[in-house]
């Protein structure tokens, strides 16, 4: 069984890669390439897979996953300028892709006795990404 | 290492849901209000799902303006504003629609594209089909 967890933060984030030109960024990128930067409203869905446990009936607790989530992504994400603020974009452009695996990194091994299934997220109502892990 | 990357399109279209091999009675029954002779129509959405790796150099897995203009030739521009039964041979219920779209993006996919993963319909909020390899 899957049960799936969604949280917001507002970002602003460049798309540019130092490894390309100008014209091959704004090839690439679009309007997101933009170097003084722009923002979204992420939503991050965080899909955890297990069996509901036969006391409580819910496959992990669900506080416990929320204060998880408020602390690697909300407290790493909300109100940042990613490409400076979250360490992982110093070398990484801050695709919504690229994101979506970050925050997988983040939070795996913390959502025992479940386990990881997939993280989406939406950078518009347009797009989204999901990450579900090495294995794919 | 893959990532499953959505992008959702949108158009407006008439239809009317009415099989040949049906008596009018049959249809009405089969299709209720779907089979108003005189048609309908819906703002359809159209989720296209793309599965692949993530390029090193730029973060992305797939290049989202050849993804959209590839939506626009298959599907977007063919269904814009149109009367679907004309455009379609076969009924052009949600499932049917879903099929038609997967068949054509899939005759025109670029060698060297990520794979097409799924194809999510939404006719209404509550009428959704999903066509693809994994659902």
């Amino acid at each position: 069984m899957i049960i799936s967890k969604k949280i917001e933060f507002a970002a602003s984030h460049i798309c540019r890669s130092p490894r390309l030109s100008d014209a091959e960024n704004e090839r690439t990128y679009g309007l997101a390439a933009n170097p003084q930067g722009h923002g979204h409203n992420y939503v991050v869905e965080v899909a955890i897979q297990g069996e509901p446990d036969p006391v409580t009936g819910m496959i992990l607790d669900l506080k416990k996953l929320k204060d998880v989530m408020e602390e690697r992504i909300l407290s790493v994400y909300d109100h940042r300028l990613l490409n400076r603020e979250v360490d992982t974009f110093a070398e990484a452009v801050p695709t919504v892709e690229n994101i979506a695996i970050d925050i997988w990194n983040r939070m795996e091994g913390l959502v025992a006795p479940g386990r990881l299934f997939s993280v989406r997220v939406h950078e518009t109502s347009e797009l989204y990404a999901e990450y579900r892990g090495e294995t794919e | 290492m893959s990532v499953r990357v959505a992008r959702r399109y949108t158009f407006p279209a008439a239809h009317r849901l009415h099989s040949t091999q049906l008596s009018d009675a049959e249809n009405r029954a089969m299709y209720g209000k779907c089979n108003n002779p005189l048609g309908h129509g819906h703002n359809y959405e159209v989720v296209v799902v793309v599965k692949g790796p993530v390029d090193a150099v730029t973060g992305r897995a797939v290049d989202l303006a050849r993804l959209d203009q590839l939506a626009e030739e298959q599907f977007l521009k063919p269904f814009r504003y149109r009367d679907l039964n004309r455009e379609m041979a076969v009924i052009p219920t949600t499932e049917n629609l879903a099929v038609e779209i997967e068949t054509r993006l899939r005759a025109a996919w670029p060698a060297g594209f990520p794979a097409l993963d799924k194809i999510r319909i939404l006719e209404t909020e509550r009428n959704i089909c999903e066509v693809g390899h994994e659902l």
